[in-house]
């Protein structure tokens, strides 16, 4: 009896494999899809909890816990250290980013290597390791006689500790694809190199500069380790505020500050988004 | 030479000098912000740890001026610490190499999609990054609990008769961990494959080669650089985080990030936490440059 | 007095590492001349632009517009305007922008910069295009925004880096007419870099063929064609074709050493020579009879170039082609005479 298994041709366990990954494939992305949004979902449904305690199932919904946040000084005051503390690291990591990125694209600079390195080395160190030095070495500082210590500034340095290399690596590849030429017909046309960058450069890299600063931005609001070591009760920011509260007062209010925490991160993109959206329609062809 | 040359040569010359010395200093002058930030907030304090982590201690002191190395050997010899030290290891472990399976994966699938369904993917993977550490935390405090969602669902579908809770267990710490570092490595991976020529794959396939051998002979071999660098920097991630294992792992699960704050906020013993962090620093420091010396040997860095 | 030319270049060099980019140039450009640097890929041309508009720095020599020394000046500081390759027009902003900047750099009031930016618009024939984006021009057009561009600031010297050599052919020979046009109606000073020898013949007044970073002659165009003063030039300029022989008492021989039957009427003596000829002055067949130079050859291949039939033919290792107009009567494998004159034929040691 002739074996018939054999018969079968190769195109067809070609098809079977690629129908089954393809299977597979659905059923991973569901998983991966669930996975990440089962935090997201939860915490935007417990927030409209009308009950005190965290339980599911939740049987009451109301925005309670809004008005109870929004009336509370101090969570709308840690609200407002984060975003004062992200719009400063914004600008501070920025314009240092944005300013050494360009100097390395457009100058010799002797031992390059070496001061990328130590550019880019803040990065990679862990958000604890950064607050415990920058709280032990600047802690006990003071200028005119006020402690630097718990002040925004200190926690804006803090943070560019992480935005400023980031925005320096993104904007040293968004450098690198600007037309020389550009450049080059600026100078020639009388523009010198202060004129040239502000005039002709930046606008050329705008969306680069924004999505860097929106890094910033977002990581500085987000961050909260850093801010666990530098911030005292008065100028905690709301992650901080959130983590100390996490044992004690295990409430929807908590999520209610998640949700506003995101939600001004969707804002600022959002904003980025559109202005985007306007700068492609006016150059359009 | 007569006069007027030698005028004008002269004022060639001052011009020349003048303007090569602003080529010199202009970039400094650009780079000082950053550098400022680099090693004034970041240098000075790192050292100052460095030091700090040879003074002694004395209680209610932060710390008295000393040279010592008992710091150090407390860490390697308190098995309480050590063993964090380890736990930490393992942890940061098993959490990237599952992060790295689940990542690749998921490259995979947005690599080969359509460009307009890549957008949704990159969506996808980049919500983690754009919430807190604090709110994912949060969300997996009310995920995992008896009166969680988990518990919940589970209950209710029927598949368990009684409230289940994986709270404070070693499992919900290694999903938050995963989590947190997924989309890290999702979008080194994803790079990693939009480096790679497309073709390649449909020419494996017009050979007649079934998909899953495709990917064992030749997506996989290219991709090895890339895996190594996902998987190095997934490790890294993990073991610098901490609030997360510390929070929804057990009481017992001490991680070194654990261990540095809990010397310096509650113990206040400064030149414990700074030996701890040095420690930490080490041994991600050794991870990169080791994964660099491999890296190099196949690929060119930044130029 | 006689005025300055508008440019100057004395014995300038700049070398990067081991390789002499620029190898002691010394050219001058009278006012109103149109001069163009004519080279292959490496010959300097483009190097020797750039250190003319203050792009690269000097390694030696002197570099004057208009009678003022500007070596190691920015190009900010130098009275020359550049048009690059690819138009290098400011994306985000519109032509009547693009064309403002180097006006305002000048200090020019608004009103001045309106009345310039209306004349220079005209000239280039983009009247009614101010507001456009260079995104939405075409490639000629942004070419044209940006010869408005260096022309509206009247510089000493317009500097020309290869601008045609982005764009398709018949926009290549649109635009090279109107340069021209633009040339003589303006009377403009320019240099002027290109490695395409038809634009360099058809635009200048004078032509400097630059070869390894030496300027090898600078001559009007019908010098350089006509009496080339070296090999690379005849070669580089115009088709040719190369009959490497050895003259000998008896015989002449090729390469190889195999005799091959060319009588020489009016040729060099003894010795080894490369006779040029180009394939246009070649008589092949019957007419071939009358010249006084005459080689016996195999036809090797046909091409059909559309307005002439190119016979390739051999004789030894010799190989040479001749253009003829319409068919010679002649197939793959015939035996036929090539002929030419003396007057043709250009000889090299």
């Amino acid at each position: 009896m002739p074996d018939t298994s054999a018969v079968i041709p190769r195109t067809q366990h070609v098809a079977l494999q690629s129908r089954l990954l393809g299977v597979l494939g659905a059923g991973f992305l569901l998983f991966v899809v669930g996975y990440i949004m089962v935090p997201i979902v939860v915490t935007a449904a417990m927030s409209f909890n009308d009950a005190t305690i965290i339980r599911f199932p939740i049987n009451a919904w109301s925005l309670r816990w809004y008005h109870d946040f929004l009336s509370s000084p101090q969570w709308t005051g840690a609200l407002v250290n984060s975003l004062i503390i992200a719009v400063g690291t914004m600008v501070i990591s920025t314009a240092a980013g944005v300013l050494a990125a360009w100097a390395f694209e457009r100058y010799h600079i002797p031992m390059r290597g070496f001061w990328y390195i130590v550019i880019m080395l803040p990065l990679f160190t862990p958000g604890v390791v950064l607050g415990l030095g920058v709280a032990i070495a600047f802690g006990a500082i003071t200028i005119a006689g006020e402690p630097i210590y718990g002040s925004h500034g200190l926690v804006m340095l803090a943070h560019s500790l992480w935005a400023m290399p980031l925005v320096f690596m993104l904007m040293e590849a968004t450098f690198r694809t600007i037309d020389h030429r550009v450049i080059e017909a600026s100078y020639d046309l009388g523009g010198r190199p202060a004129r040239t960058f502000f005039e002709i450069v930046l606008p050329m890299v705008s969306i680069g500069i924004i999505s860097s600063a929106l890094f910033a931005f977002v990581i500085s609001l987000n961050e909260f380790v850093m801010a666990l070591f530098l911030t005292t009760r008065d100028s905690q920011t709301l992650p901080v505020l959130m983590w100390l509260s996490l044992r004690s007062a295990g409430s929807p209010r908590l999520a209610v500050a998640a949700v506003i925490l995101a939600l001004a991160v969707y804002a600022c993109l959002t904003v980025v988004l559109l202005w985007y959206v306007r700068q492609v329609r006016k150059t359009a062809s | 030479m007569t006069s007027p040359a030698l005028v004008e040569a002269a004022r060639v010359e001052a011009a020349t000098s003048r303007i090569r010395l602003m080529e010199r200093l202009a970039p400094w002058a650009l780079m000082a912000p950053a550098l400022m930030i680099a090693l004034l907030i970041f240098g000075l304090p790192t050292l100052y740890m460095a030091r700090m982590s040879f003074n002694e201690y004395e209680y209610p002191l932060h710390y008295v001026p000393g040279f010592t190395f008992e710091h150090y050997g407390r860490l390697l010899s308190d098995p309480h610490f050590f063993a964090a030290i380890l736990r930490t290891i393992r942890l940061s472990l098993m959490a990237a190499a599952c992060t790295l399976v689940i990542g690749y994966c998921f490259a995979l699938l947005a690599w080969l999609q359509p460009a307009r369904w890549r957008l949704m993917f990159l969506a996808l993977a980049a919500c983690p990054l754009l919430i807190s550490e604090i709110s994912i935390i949060f969300g997996w405090w009310m995920f995992f609990p008896r009166n969680g969602l988990l518990s919940y669902a589970l209950v209710s579908s029927g598949l368990v008769t009684d409230k289940i809770s994986l709270m404070y267990t070693e499992f919900a710490a290694f999903v938050g961990l995963v989590y947190l570092t997924l989309p890290f490595c999702f979008f080194i991976l994803l790079s990693v494959f939009d480096g790679i020529d497309r073709r390649l794959i449909d020419a494996s396939s017009d050979l007649g080669a079934k998909p899953l051998s495709t990917f064992r002979e030749v997506l996989l071999p290219l991709t090895m650089p890339g895996l190594a660098v996902a998987f190095s920097q997934s490790f890294i991630w993990a073991m610098g985080t901490y609030a997360t294992p510390s929070a929804l792992g057990p009481d017992t699960l001490w991680t070194m990030g654990f261990l540095i704050q809990e010397q310096m906020l509650s113990r206040r013993n400064w030149p414990m936490a700074t030996a701890f962090a040095m420690v930490l620093v080490i041994a991600v420091a050794t991870v990169m440059v080791f994964t660099r010396s491999v890296m190099a040997k196949r690929t060119s860095f930044h130029a | 007095m006689a005025a300055n030319p508008a440019l100057e270049l004395d014995r300038i060099c700049r070398r990067y590492g081991p390789v002499v980019a620029v190898d002691n140039v010394s050219l001058a450009v009278s006012q109103g001349e149109f001069l163009t640097l004519l080279g292959p890929s490496g010959s300097g041309k483009t190097s020797t632009l750039r250190l003319v508009g203050g792009f690269e720095k000097l390694d030696r020599g002197q570099v004057r517009v208009d009678g003022v020394r500007v070596d190691h000046l920015p190009p900010y500081q130098r009275d020359t305007a550049t048009i690059f390759q690819s138009g290098a027009l400011f994306p985000h902003k519109s032509v009547a922008e693009n064309i403002a900047y180097g006006l305002r750099m000048r200090a020019m009031s608004r009103a001045d910069i309106g009345e310039r930016l209306r004349q220079v618009l005209d000239v280039v024939r983009l009247a009614g295009y101010e507001d456009r984006y260079p995104s939405q021009l075409s490639g000629g057009q942004k070419q044209r925004v940006a010869l408005a561009r260096s022309l509206a600031v009247r510089p000493a010297i317009l500097l020309f880096d290869e601008p045609l050599s982005a764009l398709d052919l018949s926009l290549r020979l649109q635009l090279r007419g109107e340069i021209k046009r633009l040339h003589d109606e303006l009377g403009f000073s320019a240099i002027y870099v290109t490695h395409d020898q038809g634009e360099a013949m058809a635009m200048s007044d004078r032509v400097a063929v630059m070869n390894k970073g030496r300027v090898e002659q600078v001559d009007s165009p019908e010098a350089i064609y006509y009496q080339p003063a070296s090999e690379f030039i005849y070669t580089f300029i115009g088709e040719s074709c190369c009959l490497p022989v050895r003259i000998e008492a008896t015989a002449v021989r090729d390469e190889t050493g195999a005799a091959v039957a060319l009588e020489l009427g009016h040729g060099p003596g003894e010795g080894a020579w490369r006779l040029y000829v180009r394939p246009a002055q070649f008589k092949v067949g019957t007419a071939a009879s009358q010249c006084e130079n005459r080689l016996k050859a195999r036809v090797a291949f046909i091409e059909f170039l559309g307005n002439v039939y190119r016979y390739h033919l051999t004789a030894g290792s010799i190989e040479l082609f001749c253009d003829h107009l319409g068919k010679a009567g002649l197939k793959v494998g015939d035996e036929a005479l090539v002929g030419w004159n003396k007057p043709d034929m250009t000889v090299f040691a």
